[in-house]
């Protein structure tokens, strides 16, 4: 127990560096983290939760105005590697005449699209640079694989949440089952 | 529930880590600056290749230009944030281009620096400091452009002659349009420096074959080719391409391998790929040539006997003999002449011979030996630099009330007997449309940024290279990630808001650049492969008839045959050999981190400029590897560190341009010397062209290493393993 008490403590410690510490100067490049705190939040798959600018409802999208993942907002995961994140001007596609009237679409009316500013969406998944990964998606959808397969039941949630870890022993199991290549350089190159 | 005292402790320490945790993970990095709704629609992750158009030298290569989805940090509306748009990733060369052929120069890759450069100035700057001191305060377009209007209104007035453009030599629709301008205006066409110009060779050119220009040589059907210190390979004329034929002339054609004989008393990177490397007397080439060209048949130069070419070149007469044999058996063959040996008081004098040896080799339009692309040459006015300079200090002629620079930075290139800087001190208005604040712009008034090449339309009229008249041309590869604005459009602008505008301007600077393709169709070709072959009718194609004479004919004067160095051998004991760097050429790229930090191909030096030494004179003068050393001459001293080097004749002092910036941006300020500082401010007479190789120098030992030679490899094997 007590050497686990030290663990907690070293953990702690290492936690509230990371807030204290200055980042680096942004002109040295290292391939490595930034700091022994942040090395360990890594390991430990703690990572910021995404904060968004709005509630932005999936389900509402996708159960009553009945729009594809693939085709609307996330439509250049069809055409390359990465889903992308839609900007303003994707909403104002159709926001621009429809539920007009409610808060939330006057504030993104109002306070960014007309200003030229850009949803501030942060990301939800991907990988640091330093676990070496590349992810292309378009491999997995020509394979016809589901969207929540890796991304969960995202279609009917609200904000988007991390409801699957995407830790390299989720990746290998799926390519275990389904016969893909588990050859070191398919992801990391 | 009963919690004891070490529970308490673990529980404290697990809950506070989760706060700390969650405290830091309010503030996710990604999203520090705002983010403003991108213009472009873009798939993220799939790259496109564009064409552009190196913008560094006057070879004219084309290039493709990666480009993807990218986060760019921009101002918009005075507001910074981050914005997505198509940046350029990477530069190559264009593979369907008759120049570059799918290859391209270390200095063309690092090329797209300039675009991201951390110092490029971002808005229009009007000066508020003292001249030089670099103290800008940024103002609008709309002010910046108010003010060069009104500065321009009042030189209408008092005399239109009072109007000056300072650019870099190269044909191109940019120059055209400068050109133009002043025309309409009613001043002088743009005065062009560079220090390596090729005015000599092009004079040469005139007077022997009839043509103004630059040579193109068929390295690619030739069998021997001897060089009179042309780096060919490296920095002169239109490397890409006399590169690509002289891979096809050594290893191309099954069975037959090219010769190469470098004639240079200093090593360069084409004397290195060369079979045999003559170092010859400095100045004395034309001998060379004279006594090749007698011991193959020509007229008229009998005294030129191997005996008398050994006793004025040092070259001994039996390898002048054995040379003259070999050019006479492996036909083709061809001779080039360019850079120091031009550089000389003789210059044309030099280039002339070279003619002939050409000539005699029936090299003249021939495969395997020289030709000259159709081309136009840009309008130039008739006063040069030099002579700008003395006008405006000793107060004749027109005096020059406005300059407007356009990339050129003489401050740093001319020698110091010029006065360049302080008569840009006199003239009462400069105006710059450089990227960058450098050692000339700094000098400025109103600081006007172009474009990068990478964000606007650009072209170039090869003078050399190829055996066709092309264009090379290119739309924006990206949309502009400052508030610039391109030149072409700021002059176009400034045309119709002057008081009195001037007419007979294209309508916009796309236009013009249609029209000198010769209209729609080939524009068609051009935009789509980034070049076009121009038709005979748009451009002079005729060939050059007459043929080179060992009597110069067209030359005003008489012309020096001998040449004359600048101080007395008894106190300045060595020639002086500044020589064109492989990474910054004439400094114009030395603000590229790249460039600064590529390993000279001879030396394996960076970051640094250096001084090479043959190994018997620095021990003669008890100088080591790196040692600190000073170099002067009549005119002014250097200090730079010594680099002990065989490639190198012993009574020659060589040192790389480039370095020694008083300002150009954090990479190049205050970094190594500058070796145009101490030469003499002798010009070939015929054109006036710097001659930059007739400086005497002397040397002295002035301290221990002190760091400044940064080496990648280590001291030169082969030299090392000679000395045992």
């Amino acid at each position: 127990m007590r050497a686990g008490c030290w663990i907690v403590a070293l953990g702690l410690a290492a936690a509230v560096s990371a807030c204290t510490q200055a980042p680096p100067p942004a002109d040295v490049f290292t391939p490595a983290h930034s700091s022994t705190a942040s090395a360990v939040q890594d390991f430990f798959l703690i990572r910021p939760a995404a904060t968004q600018p709005i509630p932005f409802p999936h389900k509402t999208h996708v159960e009553k105005a009945m729009l594809k993942c693939t085709e609307t907002c996330h439509e250049s995961v069809v055409k390359g590697p990465n889903a992308g994140i839609p900007s303003v001007k994707t909403c104002m596609i159709c926001h621009d005449s429809i539920a007009t009237d409610r808060p939330l679409i006057m504030k993104i009316t109002n306070d960014y699209y007309k200003k030229g500013i850009d949803l501030p969406w942060q990301r939800v998944y991907g990988f640091t640079p330093e676990v070496h990964v590349r992810f292309n998606h378009a491999p997995h959808i020509r394979a016809s694989v589901d969207c929540a397969t890796c991304h969960g039941d995202i279609a009917h949630q609200t904000v988007a949440e991390r409801n699957v870890n995407h830790t390299m022993g989720f990746c290998v199991d799926c390519h275990k089952a389904k016969k893909a290549s588990n050859d070191c350089l398919t992801c990391h190159f | 529930m009963s919690m004891d005292r070490r529970s308490f402790i673990k529980l404290t320490a697990v809950t506070g880590g989760a706060t700390a945790i969650a405290a830091c993970t309010t503030s996710n990095p990604e999203n520090q600056l705002i983010r403003f709704v991108p213009d472009e629609d873009l798939t993220p992750g799939i790259a496109e290749i564009k064409n552009g158009v190196c913008p560094i030298c006057r070879a004219g290569c084309g290039t493709t230009v990666r480009v993807m989805q990218g986060d760019a940090e921009v101002i918009r509306n005075g507001q910074h944030g981050v914005m997505t748009m198509s940046l350029a990733k990477k530069l190559e060369g264009n593979p369907s281009h008759p120049i570059s052929q799918g290859a391209l120069c270390p200095r063309g890759q690092a090329s797209i620096q300039a675009t991201y450069h951390p110092d490029r100035l971002i808005q229009p700057l009007k000066r508020r400091g003292a001249r030089g001191s670099g103290d800008y305060q940024p103002i609008t377009w709309d002010a910046a452009i108010a003010e060069l209007v009104t500065q321009l209104d009042n030189i209408a007035g008092s005399g239109p002659q009072g109007l000056a453009v300072l650019t870099r030599p190269g044909a191109s629709s940019r120059h055209d349009l400068f050109a133009l301008f002043l025309e309409k205006f009613g001043a002088q066409a743009p005065i062009a420096y560079e220090l390596f110009g090729d005015d000599v060779l092009r004079r040469a050119s005139a007077i022997s074959f009839g043509r103004e220009q630059v040579p193109t040589f068929d390295f690619a059907n030739a069998r021997a080719v001897i060089s009179f210190g042309a780096d060919f390979l490296g920095t002169w004329g239109s490397p890409v391409s006399q590169m690509a034929g002289y891979a096809k002339m050594r290893g191309g054609r099954p069975g037959i391998r090219g010769t190469l004989i470098q004639v240079e008393p200093r090593m360069s990177l084409t004397g290195a790929s060369a079979d045999e490397w003559v170092a010859i007397k400095p100045g004395t080439e034309a001998v060379l040539a004279f006594g090749l060209a007698n011991a193959l048949g020509a007229k008229g130069l009998a005294q030129y006997t191997p005996a008398e070419v050994e006793k004025q070149t040092g070259v001994k007469a039996a390898r002048v003999e054995r040379l003259a044999a070999m050019l006479a058996e492996m036909k083709p063959a061809v001779a080039i002449i360019a850079g120091a040996p031009l550089a000389q008081v003789n210059g044309l004098s030099q280039a002339l011979a070279v003619n002939v040896l050409n000539t005699t080799l029936g090299a003249i339009g021939a495969p395997g030996g020289l030709s000259f692309t159709p081309y136009v040459a840009p309008k130039r006015g008739a006063r040069s630099l030099q002579t700008l300079a003395s006008d405006v200090l000793s107060g004749k002629g027109t005096p020059v009330q406005a300059l407007l620079i356009d990339g050129a930075n003489p401050v740093h290139s001319t020698p110091p007997g010029w006065k360049v800087k302080d008569a840009l001190a006199k003239i009462p208005f400069i105006a710059s449309f450089g990227s960058f604040a450098d050692d000339t712009s700094v000098m400025a008034d109103l600081i006007l940024p172009d474009h990068s090449a990478l964000e606007s339309w650009t072209d170039s009229r090869p003078e050399s290279g190829t055996t066709k008249a092309i264009v090379s041309v290119a739309g924006p590869a990206m949309k502009p990630l400052h508030d610039t604005r391109a030149t072409s459009d700021v002059l176009l602008d400034v045309a119709k808001k002057l008081k009195k505008p001037l007419a007979g301007m294209p309508d916009s600077f796309d236009a013009m650049l249609q029209a000198s393709v010769g209209g729609d169709e080939p524009w068609g070709i051009a935009t789509k492969q980034g070049w076009v072959e121009v038709k005979s009718g748009t451009r002079d194609s005729g060939l050059g008839t007459r043929s080179g004479s060992p009597e110069p004919r067209g030359a005003s004067k008489p012309l020096p045959f001998t040449a004359a160095f600048d101080g007395e051998p008894g106190q300045y004991p060595f020639y002086f050999l500044p020589f064109s760097s492989q990474a910054f050429l004439d400094g114009s790229t030395a603000h590229l981190p790249w460039l600064q930090e590529m390993p000279d191909p001879m030396s394996t030096a960076m970051w640094s400029t250096w001084v090479e030494i043959n190994p018997q004179t620095a021990s003669k003068l008890g100088i080591g590897d790196a040692d600190m050393v000073e170099i002067a001459s009549a005119h002014g001293s250097i200090h730079a560190p010594a680099l002990i080097s065989p490639g190198i004749a012993p009574d020659v002092i060589a040192m790389p341009t480039g370095q020694g910036h008083e300002t150009f941006t954090r990479y190049a300020s205050g970094r190594g010397s500058n070796p145009v500082k101490v030469l003499a401010p002798v010009v070939e007479p015929e054109t006036g062209a710097l001659a930059w190789a007739a400086t005497r120098v002397k040397v002295t030992r002035i301290g221990e290493p002190k760091g400044e030679l940064i080496r990648y490899g280590g001291a030169l094997r082969e030299f090392e393993h000679h000395r045992g």
